[in-house]
């Protein structure tokens, strides 16, 4: 009886060789819970932070060459404004010379004996 | 070949030609010392490029920018130097003579001028002409706290100037009336 009972535990609890389907499930299993792992470890971090630097070199540049455009256009606007009431200076003293003559040509048709202007 | 040999002789000269040519533009001295004295100075210096800036910084709808900007179109430079003493006589009349003497080069024509005895200023106006065009201005007005020089350098168009009356103070100037003998000025 005891031999008997033995000798079936024996060949229920024999070992039994997996399915091939099994052995790919687990093989594939194995490799994506590794590739989750080194993941986790950090490994495609370098890759992440380099195209956040280049983004971000990339915008500074962008942020910068605009700066420097708006410095540029506001230093030309400057320099045309000031050249502009330069000029606007410049004829407005002609024009107070060239009254002062005026003004000594009608004196001097006016009386001649004050002024004296000479053409 | 001898029409080729004259356009090789005039390419040649024509760096000298240059140099002889008449130069409106006046050597205007530093005056430094008189501007230590002055208690107002002016010093305006304004070239092609600068003109040319000044022009596109003129409102074509205003009036004055409009005729300003017309009579910018032809000019090369505008020059000034000008200053003011608290007292009389502070300045000699030498030193404005490194200037005057320049204008009693060729080219050169006196234009205007005028000796006030009730106001004691003194303002001459030369001219330059050149193909019936006047290529440069030159105005000194010496007041007896004042002197001022004025050099306009480029295509003038004294009509244009005329426009200006009533927007800068110009006044009418009877150009005609009062034209020096050996120029004629193209209007």
């Amino acid at each position: 009886m005891n031999e008997d009972l033995e000798s079936r535990l024996r060949a229920v609890l024999r070992p039994v060789a997996p399915r091939e389907e099994f052995t790919q499930h687990l093989i594939a299993r194995v490799t994506a819970d590794k590739r989750k792992e080194t993941n986790a470890r950090g490994i495609r971090r370098p890759k992440a932070t380099a195209w956040w630097l280049s983004a971000s070199m990339a915008a500074s540049l962008l942020i910068a060459a605009g700066v420097q455009h708006y410095l540029q256009e506001r230093r030309e606007t400057e320099r045309g404004l000031e050249a502009r009431r330069e000029v606007i200076e410049a004829l407005r003293m002609t024009s107070q010379k060239l009254n002062l003559a005026f003004e000594a040509i009608k004196g001097q048709s006016s009386s001649p004996a004050d002024d004296k202007p000479g053409v | 070949m001898r029409h080729y040999s004259l356009r090789i002789f005039f390419a040649l000269m024509a760096p000298t030609l240059a140099w002889a040519a008449p130069n409106p533009r006046l050597a205007l001295p530093e005056f430094s010392a008189l501007a230590q004295k002055a208690t107002e100075s002016v010093t305006i210096t304004l070239d092609a490029a600068l003109l040319a800036m000044a022009g596109r910084f003129m409102n074509g709808n205003d009036p004055q920018d409009a005729a300003t900007k017309e009579i910018l179109k032809g000019l090369q430079g505008i020059y000034v130097r000008s200053y003011t003493f608290d007292k009389d006589a502070a300045y000699q009349q030498s030193d404005i003579d490194a200037v005057r003497n320049q204008l009693s080069a060729p080219g050169w024509n006196r234009l205007v001028e005028t000796r006030s005895r009730k106001s004691q200023a003194n303002v001459d106006i030369y001219i330059m002409v050149a193909n019936n065009q006047a290529t440069g201005l030159a105005l000194i007005a010496s007041e007896p706290r004042q002197f001022t020089i004025v050099n306009i350098v480029g295509a003038i168009d004294l009509d244009k100037l005329h426009k200006l009356e009533g927007q800068f103070g110009v006044p009418k100037l009877d150009i005609d009336a009062h034209k020096a003998p050996t120029p004629s000025i193209k209007k």
